[in-house]
C-alpha cells in the first residue's frame, strides 16, 4: 500500500494451484481425447476444449502475474467454467450427459473452487463448490445426487474449505509476523535514539547545567532549567530503555512503576532486577506509595525530599518511604493520625491490609517519618 | 598517596565533560595525568600512567565503563576508580562496582562534591548513593535466593546483619554520619562497612569470571 511492495502471503498457494491447474488440464485433454468421438458435435467440442485451454492459459499467467488475484477475474473464471458446463447441452445428446462426467471440464472446474478458496477464504471456497456442483446438477437434471457413486461434491466442499483455511493461516500469520517486526523496528528505533540523546542533548544540557550553578546569578535559573530538563530527559529515556510502561504495568514490574516517581526531590532506590508481583497488586503498592509520597508533599515541609527503597526478600516484597523533614515528636504519633497529620494513613494502610500485607508508620528520634510497606507474595 | 599530590585519568567519551571534569580536577589541586574516551585508550593509559585515581563515565566510545573498570584495574591494579555517571544507577553501575569501582556520583553533583568524592575515592574511602545502596542489597538479596545448586563452591557473598541493616539506612537517604548517631558508630566504620560490601561483591565476581574462563579453558 505504501512505497514498497506489498508481499502477498498467498503467493505459493497461488503458485501450487496453477500447478494444479495444468495437471487439471491434462486430465481434462485426455477425457476430451477419449470421448470426443461419441459427441454429438465433436468439431465443435474440439472448438470449445480449445476456449477451455486458452482461458487455462491466462488464468495461469494472471494469477502467476498477480493481477488475477481479485474477484472479477475469480468470478469472470466461475462464469466460463459454468459456461464451459452448459455448452455441454449444444454437443452431446441428454443420453451421454447423463452416463458422464461433466464435459468439457471434468476435475478441471475445481480450479474456480481453488481460486475462490484463495481469494476470499472457507466460506467463498465451499460457495463456489457449490456453484461448480449444482450447474452440473442442473445440467444431468438430477438434484438428488448420489453420495456413495459419486462423492465429488463433498470433495469440492472439502478442497474449499482446507484451501480457504491454509489462505487465511496464511494471511493471519503474515500479518503477526508484520506487526513483530514493526514493533521491533520501533523499538530499535527508539534505542538507536536514546543512545543519540544520551550521547549528546544530556550531556550538553547536564553541563550547562553545572557550569550555569557555579556561575551563579540568573545563569543559575537557567542551570536549573537546564538540569531539570536534563532529569526528565533522563527518566523518560530510562522508561523506554527497559520496556514500554504499557508491557510493564501488564508484567507487575513494581520496580519499573516505582521508578517512574523518581524526581528532584524524591530518591528511588531498587534492584537491578525486576521485581514482579501480581499487576493488580503492583498497582496497589504503587498507588500507596504515591499516597505516601503526597503526603511528605504535604506535610514534611517545603525543603524535604523524600526516599523510597524497594527490597525483594523472595517471599515478601518491602517498600520504605523515608522523608527528611521534621519528623512528629515522640509520644505525639497517635495524636496526629487523630489531627490528620498523616490524613492518609489510613486509606494506606487499608490498601496494604486489602493485599495480605501491612504498612506500618514510625517516626524515628532523629527526625523525618518512614513508611514501610510488607506484601506477601 | 597522602605524602603526594594525587593523580587522576578522566575517562569520558564526550569531550565537553572530558575537558571540564579534568579541569575542575586540576583547579582543586589534583594533577590530572591522562584522559581517555574509551576502553582501549583507557587500558593503555593506566597501563602507562598507573593513575591514583581513575574518573569513570559509564558510557564509552567502544564499550562500557564497567569493562573499562576490569581492564584499567587489570593493568594498574593500584588505582581506585570512582564512576562518575548520567547514568540512572542502574544495572550498569552494579557491574561497575562488581567490576572494582569503589566510588559512584552522578554528573549532576558541583565541582565541590566531585573534588570530595575523589579525595575520598584517592583515600581508600567509598562513594556512595542511595540509589546505589539500593543495587548492591538487591544483588545480595538476589544471590541469597538462588537455589543452593548453582551456588556449590565457597564463593557466595552475603551480607552481615550490621552491613544489611547499613545498606539499608543509605538507600532510604540517610548520611554516613546520620547513620553513625543511629547506630552508635563511628563515621569510619560505617563507611567501612558500607565498603565492605562492594568489595565482597567485587571478590565474588572476579573469583566467578575465574572459576568461568577455567571451566571453559580461556585461562590460559
Amino acid at each position: 500500500m505504501l512505497a514498497r511492495q506489498q508481499v502477498d502471503p498467498a503467493a505459493p498457494l497461488w503458485r501450487a494451484a496453477q500447478v494444479f491447474r495444468l495437471l487439471s488440464w491434462t486430465y481434462a485433454l485426455y477425457f476430451q481425447v477419449s470421448k470426443n468421438a461419441e459427441l454429438d458435435r465433436p468439431v465443435l467440442g474440439w472448438v470449445l476444449f480449445g476456449v477451455l485451454t486458452g482461458w487455462s492459459l491466462a488464468c495461469g499467467f494472471a494469477y502467476l502475474r498477480g493481477f488475477g488475484r481479485r474477484r472479477s477475474w475469480v468470478l469472470t473464471e466461475a462464469v466460463m467454467v459454468v459456461g464451459l458446463m452448459a455448452t455441454t447441452v449444444i454437443v452431446a445428446s441428454e443420453h451421454w450427459t447423463l452416463a458422464n462426467q461433466s464435459w468439457p471440464t471434468t476435475l478441471w472446474a475445481t480450479n474456480a473452487v481453488v481460486s475462490a478458496a484463495i481469494l476470499a477464504g472457507p466460506v467463498a471456497g465451499m460457495g463456489m463448490g457449490l456453484a461448480v456442483m449444482g450447474t452440473a446438477a442442473a445440467l444431468k437434471g438430477a438434484i438428488a445426487v448420489d453420495l456413495v457413486r459419486s462423492p465429488t461434491i463433498l470433495i469440492e466442499l472439502s478442497v474449499g474449505l482446507a484451501i480457504g483455511m491454509a489462505a487465511n493461516t496464511a494471511r493471519r500469520a503474515h500479518a503477526e509476523v508484520e506487526k513483530a517486526a514493526r514493533i521491533a523496528a520501533a523499538l530499535a528505533e527508539r534505542e538507536r535514539l536514546s543512545r543519540h540523546v544520551h550521547d549528546g542533548v544530556m550531556q550538553v544540557l547536564a553541563m550547562v547545567a553545572r557550569r550555569g550553578r557555579e556561575i551563579g546569578g540568573e545563569t543559575a535559573q537557567l542551570a536549573e532549567a537546564a538540569g531539570e530538563q536534563e532529569r526528565a530527559l533522563r527518566r523518560l529515556l530510562s522508561a523506554v530503555d527497559i520496556e514500554p510502561e504499557a508491557a510493564a504495568a501488564a508484567d507487575g514490574d513494581l520496580g519499573l512503576l516505582l521508578r517512574r516517581h523518581a524526581s528532584d526531590r524524591v530518591s528511588v532506590s531498587v534492584p537491578a532486577a525486576a521485581v514482579y508481583l501480581d499487576p493488580r497488586v503492583a498497582a496497589e503498592v504503587e498507588a500507596a506509595t504515591v499516597n505516601a509520597l503526597t503526603n511528605v508533599e504535604r506535610h514534611a515541609g517545603p525543603g524535604a525530599r523524600a526516599y523510597v527503597l524497594l527490597e525483594d526478600l523472595g517471599n515478601e516484597v518491602v517498600v520504605s518511604i523515608r522523608d527528611d523533614g521534621p519528623g512528629i515528636p515522640a509520644g505525639r504519633l497517635e495524636a496526629a493520625i487523630g489531627e490528620g497529620r498523616v490524613g492518609v494513613s489510613k486509606s494506606i494502610q487499608g490498601r496494604l491490609a486489602a493485599l495480605g500485607g501491612r504498612a506500618e508508620l514510625t517516626a524515628p528520634a532523629g527526625g523525618g517519618t518512614e513508611w514501610e510497606f510488607t506484601v506477601p507474595r | 598517596m597522602s605524602d603526594d599530590v594525587t593523580t587522576v585519568m578522566v575517562v569520558d567519551d564526550h569531550p565537553i565533560w572530558r575537558d571540564a571534569v579534568a579541569r575542575d580536577l586540576a583547579e582543586a589541586g589534583f594533577e590530572v595525568v591522562a584522559t581517555a574516551d574509551g576502553v582501549g585508550s583507557a587500558r593503555r593509559r593506566a597501563a602507562a600512567v598507573q593513575p591514583g585515581v581513575v574518573v569513570m563515565d559509564m558510557r564509552l566510545s567502544d564499550g562500557t565503563g564497567a569493562q573499562a573498570c576490569l581492564e584499567v584495574l587489570a593493568v594498574s591494579p593500584s588505582s581506585r576508580i570512582l564512576v562518575l555517571s548520567a547514568s540512572d544507577e542502574r544495572a550498569d553501575v552494579l557491574d561497575a562496582v562488581k567490576a572494582g569501582a569503589t566510588g559512584y556520583l552522578v554528573k549532576s553533583a558541583s565541582k565541590a562534591e566531585l573534588g570530595e568524592a575523589v579525595r575520598a575515592t584517592a583515600a581508600g574511602r567509598a562513594v556512595f548513593t542511595p540509589g546505589l545502596a539500593g543495587l548492591v542489597l538487591g544483588e545480595y538479596r538476589r544471590i541469597a535466593q538462588q537455589p543452593d545448586g548453582l551456588r556449590d563452591g565457597a564463593a557466595v557473598p552475603s551480607l552481615t546483619e550490621r552491613e544489611t541493616e547499613i545498606l539499608r539506612h543509605v538507600a532510604k537517604g540517610l548520611t554516613a554520619k546520620q547513620i553513625a548517631e543511629r547506630l552508635s558508630l563511628s563515621h569510619r566504620t560505617v563507611e567501612n562497612h558500607v565498603q565492605a560490601t562492594f568489595r565482597k561483591l567485587q571478590v565474588a565476581n572476579r573469583v566467578e569470571a575465574t572459576r568461568y574462563a577455567i571451566e571453559h579453558g580461556l585461562d590460559q
